[in-house]
């Protein structure tokens, strides 16, 4: 597979967030990586050049960072591509250089909306629409997963928002360490601290993303809501969104409520689990 | 006049270089930089802690730097104070990032240009395929495990907060960093100098740099045989904000420890051809990094190279590729502290105000040099924000009286991949230049 990487109005993070990937010395065996800006040996004009020439096409283009409304190369690059991946927030919805620009986007939303560099019916090569890696920044299992069910001839199953069902179809929440105590309303009080669920007070989105955060963990070691950060969803269209550490709340009633949970069950339901809730969880133990 | 319009290949980030020749010899140069993602506009309006998580996002390779020198502008602003472990943890991550920039700085942005001068040197440095090039990602990935293990991920994580951390770290971690390290300093001893500890610690306190083996010392024989020892000189005008290991200061003529006022600090507008402003101190323009901080600590190695060549490419390398040990061995002695002070608190606030009004500066030191955020916050909102960072410093374009640091580099020099090398000497950074 022959790989040529792009980058955009970029942080560049999606690049060293790859770059963590345990065997990249064997992967690099598999795949062929054509170019990459931050790594290779020739400049972007003279890689894109040598590609035309070779006639050979992209196997896979991935594309990191935002692009502008109006980019013709990477348009172009993208129709000879067998595959397009987007990779990161910024080149999925646009994220945060989107919001300081109306001129800028991602590959094929602008935040929610489907008005993106490319046409709504947009198909690679392959036939495929753009494979959407959202995340700031996506994870290397993400990225290289991605890539190798390609290379395996396998094509991902997508979800609404282009993403691999394999790798976002379950909740942050999901092997939280903290699950325990969302389940028994035990709400983290103070920040700083093992124990405790961030849902209330401190903005935890871990119920409201989709991401594999804390199944597949980061750096082989860690997750946010593991170090005691509230998940701020950055693999979500609305990320960054506005207070990022609070949590909306009308009468006592967070404002959104985990994925498919009624107000009317919340209230029941945690009102009983906090009378509950086994004392072991309660304090500072 | 010849002038030449080049792109260039491994920097963070785009850029573009412009070289204006005469006679053979780069007469000026002009480091251009275009795309601004305006983040400290996005930053306006919102809450103070919503910086926390959006400032990293200025850089993917430092940006937990950024994350450090908000919640230090931030406590600032509040007046309030980490708790010593806090300050230690934060201390440890931030230099971890410094120690992963470095060693992927120097394999995989530094040396593959040395490939274009001999072939023979592919089989190391190769993107992609060279041996080296592996072992160098391998290494940093286990560097930036070690950051994870306190901050949940590396890049981008949000675990710095006003009063200290989100995360209570346990011996447990502790030792696994201790091993992370020890792993560093085998690949340093092994691959970069290529020396037993004992000998390099002989070398280092004679300052005898001609000594190095391995990697470094490869690079030196390389420099040597290209002229690079003496070219690439700017105007030797050398500053650190302190912090970390290294005590804050400026060399001008000689090192003068001492605060960095900040109110001497200028950013300039912008010219045409960048959107990087530059920044001066006392009207002067300075270079930052590691090479400053080296002699403000008192590097003997990057002492005795300076006092030969100066502010040149090698020993501005050099002192990049040092470094690493010397944080290693800070990063030790952070270790041995923290585990007295394990059973403190990790913050000293575990709620943060949701009102809060005042104005904070918070300085660090980032692998490429001096950072510093300035915040102004209102009612709990950011009124201001901004953001000098050290590619600014170095990569900065010119203003009436004085071409940038990195353009006054190149200046003089014969051939174009020098220029190329020189500037990228720097560690460029395009999306912290402009951010
Ligand atoms: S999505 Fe996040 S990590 Fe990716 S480029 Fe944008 S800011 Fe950087
Ligand atoms: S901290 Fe967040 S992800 Fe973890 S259990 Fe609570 S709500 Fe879920």
């Amino acid at each position: 597979m022959r790989v040529f990487w792009l980058q955009r109005l970029t942080c560049c993070g999606n690049t060293h967030s790859f770059l963590n990937y345990e065997s990249l010395h064997i992967l690099s065996k598999r795949l062929e990586f054509l170019y990459h800006p931050s790594l290779s040996l020739k400049a972007q004009e003279e890689a894109v050049e040598e590609l035309i020439k070779s006639g050979e096409g992209i196997d896979i283009l991935i594309v990191e960072g935002a692009v502008r409304t109006d980019e013709v190369e990477t348009r172009e690059l993208c129709k000879i591509a067998k595959y397009v991946i987007a990779v990161g927030n910024c080149a999925v919805y646009g994220n945060i250089p989107a919001l300081a620009d109306e001129t800028v986007c991602g590959l094929s939303y602008r935040f929610k909306e489907r008005k993106g560099l490319l046409d709504e019916g947009f198909k690679s090569r392959s036939g495929m629409p753009v494979i959407n890696l959202s995340g700031c920044p996506a994870h290397p299992e993400w990225i290289v997963g991605t890539m190798l069910m390609l290379a395996e001839g396998i094509k991902p199953e997508l979800d609404q928002w282009g993403r691999p069902k394999e790798f976002y179809s379950s909740l942050t929440h999901w092997g939280c360490t903290r699950n325990e105590y969302f389940e028994w309303k035990v709400e983290a009080e103070e920040l700083g601290s093992k124990r405790g669920c961030l849902f209330y007070h401190f903005g935890c989105r871990g119920p409201l993303s989709y991401s594999s955060c804390n199944t597949i963990l980061w750096n082989g070691v860690s997750s946010k809501t593991r170090a005691g950060t509230p998940c701020f969803g950055c693999t979500e269209y609305d990320f960054p969104r506005l207070g990022l550490w609070e949590t909306k709340q009308y009468a006592g009633i967070p404002a959104e409520l985990p994925i498919g949970v009624s107000k009317r069950g919340y209230i029941m339901l945690s009102g009983i689990a906090k009378m509950f809730a086994p004392e072991r969880l309660k304090g500072e133990g | 006049m010849k002038v030449e319009n080049l792109e260039l290949p491994r920097v963070e980030g785009e850029a573009r270089l412009e070289l204006f020749w005469k006679d053979g010899i780069i007469e000026d140069a002009k480091v251009c930089i275009a795309s601004v993602r305006g983040i400290e506009r996005v930053l306006v309006g919102r809450h103070y802690m919503d910086a926390l998580v959006i400032t990293p996002r200025v850089c993917g390779i430092c940006g937990h730097a950024h994350l450090i020198a908000s919640v230090k502008a931030i406590e600032d602003a509040l007046g309030i104070k980490p708790t010593e472990k806090a300050r230690l943890v934060r201390n440890i991550t931030q230099s971890l990032e410094v120690l992963q920039n470095h060693v992927k700085w120097f394999y995989l942005f530094m040396m593959p240009d040395f490939i274009l001068l001999e072939e023979r040197l592919r089989g190391l440095y190769e993107p992609f395929k060279g041996e080296r090039w592996h072992s160098a990602i391998r290494i940093a990935s286990r560097i930036t495990m070690g950051i994870a293990l306190f901050s949940g991920q590396w890049p981008h994580s949000s675990y710095a907060i006003p009063g200290g951390i989100t995360s209570e770290p346990s011996v447990k971690e502790l030792t696994s960093l201790r091993q992370i390290l020890l792993e560093l300093k085998h690949f340093f001893l092994s691959y970069v100098v290529g020396m037993e500890e004992a000998e390099f610690v002989k070398c280092l306190k004679e300052g005898s740099w001609r000594k190095l083996n391995g990697d470094a010392g490869l690079f030196l024989e390389l420099c040597h045989r290209e002229g690079l020892l003496t070219l690439g000189s700017s105007y030797n005008r050398l500053i650190s904000g302190g912090g970390l290991y290294a005590p804050c200061g400026y060399f001008m003529k000689k090192v003068v420890h001492g605060r960095l006022k900040v109110d001497q600090i200028e950013e300039l507008n912008a010219p045409s051809y960048s959107g990087a402003k530059p920044v001066r101190y006392r009207g002067m323009p300075f270079e930052t990094g590691p090479l400053a901080r080296q002699l403000m600590s008192g590097n003997l190695m990057v002492k005795s190279m300076h006092r030969e060549f100066r502010d040149s490419f090698a020993v501005r390398v050099l002192a990049r590729v040092l470094e690493v040990w010397s944080i290693a061995e800070a990063i030790e002695l952070w270790i041995e502290r923290l585990k007295e002070v394990l059973h403190e608190k990790s913050t000293s606030l575990g709620r943060f105000p949701s009102k809060a009004t005042g104005i904070g500066y918070g300085i660090v030191e980032a692998a490429r040099g001096t950072l510093i955020h300035r915040i102004s916050v209102r009612n709990g909102n950011i009124q201001d924000y901004a953001i000098i960072t050290p590619s600014q410093w170095n990569l900065g374009p010119r203003c009436e009286n004085f071409l940038g640091v990195a353009e006054k580099a190149m200046v003089g020099l014969k051939s174009k991949l020098h220029a190329q090398m020189v500037l990228r000497s720097f560690d460029l950074c395009s999306v912290c230049t402009t951010h």
